[in-house]
């Protein structure tokens, strides 16, 4: 063999190419994906308000990561470490986990216009935390992410109960429910804003329109590990939800317990969604955008599907919050509208070039 | 090969299902006919446990289905059934490789084992040409096609076919018809066919079970089971049966209403 | 029986001239701060205030008796709370002001709105509109409202005070360094007060150097990131509660020990009331304001 090396590459980018997902393919992109989203951390905390020199940022983090003190004053070390740092995690944490509930979704309920908030998980847990402040309790406390969260686990226990009919859930009964259970809890919400006073109402709002501004290690910390474990055992069932896209009926055929998979799905991808939005509020888009677009790009497979939504959901989401705190700086954008800026756009550029949705 | 015990099924309060019993032996090609809403397809749904039956119950060789392992049914059982969804369609070999999930288990990726059985799955069906390109892309002909190979990669000893012919031309329900039927003959596959087409049934099938409303009409070979008698009983219109030319077998002829008197 | 006739109609005609031409004499116009020309009876006996600054404003110059109305946000004096409520900045109880039949509303134009003001308009009320803007606006404003009450020599005694004590803030700071401050009214998000805003103006009467002060935006919402490049040497929380949770909030601010107002402990409390309403406790904000930036010149 003369050219041993390239027929190596060649024979290797065939298989990428070719039409299967394999180990290999999987971890070649996400091995991309994953240094993409690094340069994006790292570009997020050279960029802010204040002007901090890009190579002293860096610096700054690594010496942090080491263990060591020494460049940058203590304000900027601050700023890099205890301001931007914690918010880019935040963010590329969510982002994450929004996209791989997005995407699970969507092959739950078959329906492509499926996102982490359909089922009135995001409802349920804006209620909660509505309450948690008329009842004085601020941002930065504990309890409002708790009873948020608790406010979304109530409402994705009542959604369920509904959604199932002689104890099989059925998709179109989830959805139905689900959406009639966020539109009583959306005028819930209404109602509360009506009453409130002038000081609750800018923090009710504040809250809904989602917000990294209060990123810390405890939010990283509560977040974590729902969204690690949720990524982490969707994907173990990545093959499962490829069948269910077919119809139920297919998937049983090929020896599925397709109501196991329904119900734990549901469940996680339910729960990531939870976390997600009792910490930072109700952030749009990303669920919805991201799945798509890696499906666009990387095709259907959920092996591969579930960790490019979850890389690309994380630096779409940094970038996104990054571009939010420093567009009018020193004003600070709700970083959902940033996701809808960007990402309808973008969207609507794939929809033109790509097909996105095949007619049932 | 497959016992049927006195099954009786139904959704709601209506049985659709009563008291069904029969038998299917290794390498049968089995015809289930009768008029719409006679319980065909939800026969075959209770046959790879789809459904359980309220009564009665179904053994495969000897074992009955209900104590086996889903992925053990889907290892024995394929069935390819009535069109389904293309939501986010996936390419011919990911829908072919499909069916070697029941013996992956729990790993995430198939191995070159598999990836062989699928290749084998496709030559046989005649569907390599177009193995890079996604199910939306296809003709109804060449997506059942897909199936029939995505059946075959589960390596299974039964096939059972819902209304396989429904909206295919005459020279694709040939195609798929000699596919199935060589399947049958060569490879010793048993297959179950519920079809509406009671002339392909009587064409190809060893033997026919009639139903009619949930019920046993009649079981045995298409001279038995297709007659003047049986026919117009189940279906309540007049039809003309006579013997197709080539094969011999029974053929039934539609007839205008009043066309025969009595 | 003729000419007493005649005369009868002479004199009653005589007497309704009269007591027409009276009534006709009480009413008076006026131009507002909004530059509107308001009609009503004067002196108003019935007046209806929309938002608290006016109605401090009217309790102070003694009308007590002549307020009929006021809005939900009124709370001082107390007296403000036995006060029938006729709305919020956001929407009237147009019913209830009906049945006021007051003779005067007096709103403001940083609060209520153009609409609510047109929609009593066309409902048949006078509506007299000030709009304060900054610190010396609020003294025209009580003049203001002193001319069309008819209380102008209450007016001229209150400004007169108001004026003396904020001199004396500005004579005993006058001088000295400015310490840079950061004033924050709302927590999430942080918002502060800009160029325009009565907080900054009375950062600058008080000797101090608002880090917000050139900003656009009258209440600029800001990062963590500039607050903590600006460095501010006090905060100052604007709360509801002056009485509030004084820990839980130093708290919050602790996580920055590189702002030298939390690593010096300067972060107070002052009432929200005091530092941003156009009303005479102004300058019971302004004096708390000042006695906060240089406490050594305030010692009692």
């Amino acid at each position: 063999m003369n050219n041993g090396p390239w027929s190596l590459l060649i024979e290797f980018f065939n298989e990428i190419w070719m039409k299967i997902v394999t180990l290999k393919k999987v971890l070649t992109v996400s091995i991309l994906l994953g240094l993409l989203l690094i340069l994006v951390i790292l570009l997020s905390i050279t960029i802010g308000s204040v002007r901090v020199p890009p190579l002293r940022s860096i610096r700054i983090l690594f010496q942090a990561v080491l263990g060591m003190k020494g460049v940058g004053s203590e304000t900027e070390r601050t700023i890099i470490l205890s301001l931007r740092l914690p918010r880019a995690i935040l963010a590329g944490l969510v982002g994450a986990g929004l996209s791989v509930a997005g995407a699970t979704f969507q092959a739950l309920l078959r329906n492509p216009l499926a996102d982490p908030y359909i089922l009135g998980v995001s409802s349920g847990a804006a209620v909660g935390a509505i309450i948690a402040i008329l009842l004085g309790l601020g941002i930065s406390s504990f309890g409002l992410p708790l009873a948020s969260f608790s406010g979304a686990l109530l409402t994705v226990l009542v959604v369920f109960y509904f959604g199932r009919q002689d104890g099989k859930i059925h998709p179109n009964t989830l959805l139905l429910a689900g959406v009639i259970i966020g539109s009583f809890l959306s005028a819930l919400i209404m109602f509360f804003i009506s009453v409130s006073q002038k000081e609750e109402l800018h923090t009710i709002i504040f809250w809904l329109m989602g917000d990294f501004s209060f990123s810390n290690a405890r939010a990283i910390l509560i977040i974590f590990p729902y969204i690690l474990l949720g990524v982490f055992l969707l994907y173990l069932r990545s093959r499962h939800l490829n069948l269910i896209l077919s119809g139920e009926e297919n998937a049983v055929q090929l020896g599925v317990d397709v109501e196991r998979l329904k119900l734990v799905s549901y469940l996680l991808a339910s729960l990531i969604t939870a976390a997600s939005v009792s910490v930072c509020g109700l952030i749009g888009f990303v669920g919805l955008i991201i799945p798509h677009s890696a499906r666009l790009l990387l095709g259907p497979d959920h092996r591969l599907l579930i960790p490019s939504a979850a890389l690309l959901g994380a630096s779409f989401l940094i970038a996104s919050d990054t571009f939010a705190r420093t567009l009018l700086a020193p004003v600070e954008l709700p970083v959902g509208v940033i996701t809808a800026a960007f990402g309808g756009p973008f969207f609507m550029y794939l929809l033109k070039t790509r097909k996105v949705i095949k007619t049932l | 090969m497959i016992e049927v015990d006195s099954i009786s099924f139904r959704y709601r309060e209506d049985w659709v299902l009563q008291d069904v019993s029969f038998r299917v032996e290794k390498g049968e090609f089995i015809g289930v006919i009768g008029p719409n809403g006679s319980g065909k397809t939800t026969l075959l749904k209770i046959l790879y446990r789809l459904l359980a039956p309220q009564k009665g119950e179904i053994l495969f060789e000897l074992v009955p289905i209900k104590k086996m392992a889903r992925a053990d049914i889907a290892k024995r059982i394929a069935v390819v059934a009535q069109e389904t969804q293309l939501l986010f369609p996936f390419h011919v070999v990911e829908t072919v490789l499909m069916g070697r999930s029941p013996y992956l288990g729990h790993l995430m990726f198939e191995s070159e084992k598999d990836l062989d059985i699928v290749r084998k799955a496709m030559e046989w069906t005649n569907i390599l040409p177009f193995s890079q390109r996604p199910m939306d892309e296809l003709s109804g002909g060449e997506r059942k096609r897909v199936f029939i190979a995505r059946a075959l990669a589960q390596e299974p000893e039964v096939i059972l076919l819902d209304e396989p012919t429904a909206n295919l031309d005459i020279h694709h329900q040939i195609d798929f018809l000699d596919l199935i039927l060589t399947l049958n003959r060569e490879r010793g596959l048993t297959i179950v066919m519920a079809s509406h087409d009671m002339n392909i049934a009587s064409e190809f099938c060893d033997r026919l079970i009639l139903l009619q409303g949930g019920r046993i009409y009649k079981v045995g070979p298409p001279e038995e089971v297709i007659t003047k008698e049986n026919i117009e009983s189940v279906y309540g219109c007049q039809v003309w049966i006579d013997q197709n030319p080539i094969s011999g077998m029974p053929r039934i002829s539609l007839l205008k209403r009043g066309v025969i008197k009595g | 029986m003729k000419i007493h006739f005649v005369k009868l109609f002479l004199l009653s005609s005589l007497v309704i001239l009269f007591s027409t031409s009276t009534s006709f004499s009480a009413t008076r116009t006026f131009k507002d701060e909004a530059r509107r020309e308001v009609t009503f009876l004067f002196p108003p006996k019935r007046i209806v205030s929309l938002a608290p600054n006016i109605t401090e404003i009217l309790f102070s110059l003694g009308l007590d008796e002549e307020i009929v109305g006021v809005s939900i946000h009124c709370n001082f004096p107390g007296k403000a709370n036995t006060k029938v409520r006729v709305g919020s900045y956001i929407s009237l109880d147009f019913e209830k002001i009906t049945s006021l039949k007051p003779d005067l509303i007096i709103a403001t134009g940083a609060g209520n709105t153009r609409d609510m003001v047109d929609r009593l308009g066309k409902l048949g009320f006078s509506t007299y509109v000030i709009y304060p803007k900054h610190f010396n606006d609020i003294l025209k404003s009580i003049a203001h409202i002193g001319q069309v009450v008819g209380r102008e020599k209450e007016a001229r005694g209150i400004i007169e005070g108001m004026r003396k004590r904020s001199q004396r803030v500005v004579e005993l700071t006058e001088g000295l360094p400015r310490p840079k401050v950061f004033i924050q009214i709302a927590d999430a998000p942080i918002v502060t007060v800009g160029k325009g805003s009565f907080g900054d103006d009375l950062i600058r009467l008080a000797g101090g150097e608002n880090i917000a002060g050139k900003e656009k935006e009258v209440y600029p919402r800001m990062g963590m990131e500039e607050i903590l490049k600006r460095s501010p040497e006090v905060i100052v929380i604007s709360s509801m509660n002056p009485h509030g949770d004084y820990q839980k909030i130093q708290g919050e601010w602790n996580r920055w020990k590189t702002i030298p107002a939390v690593k010096n402990g300067r972060i107070h409390l002052i009432d929200s009331d005091l530092l941003d309403r156009p009303s005479p406790r102004i300058i019971d904000g302004l004096e708390e304001l000042a006695r906060v930036l240089h406490p050594e010149q305030f010692k009692k």
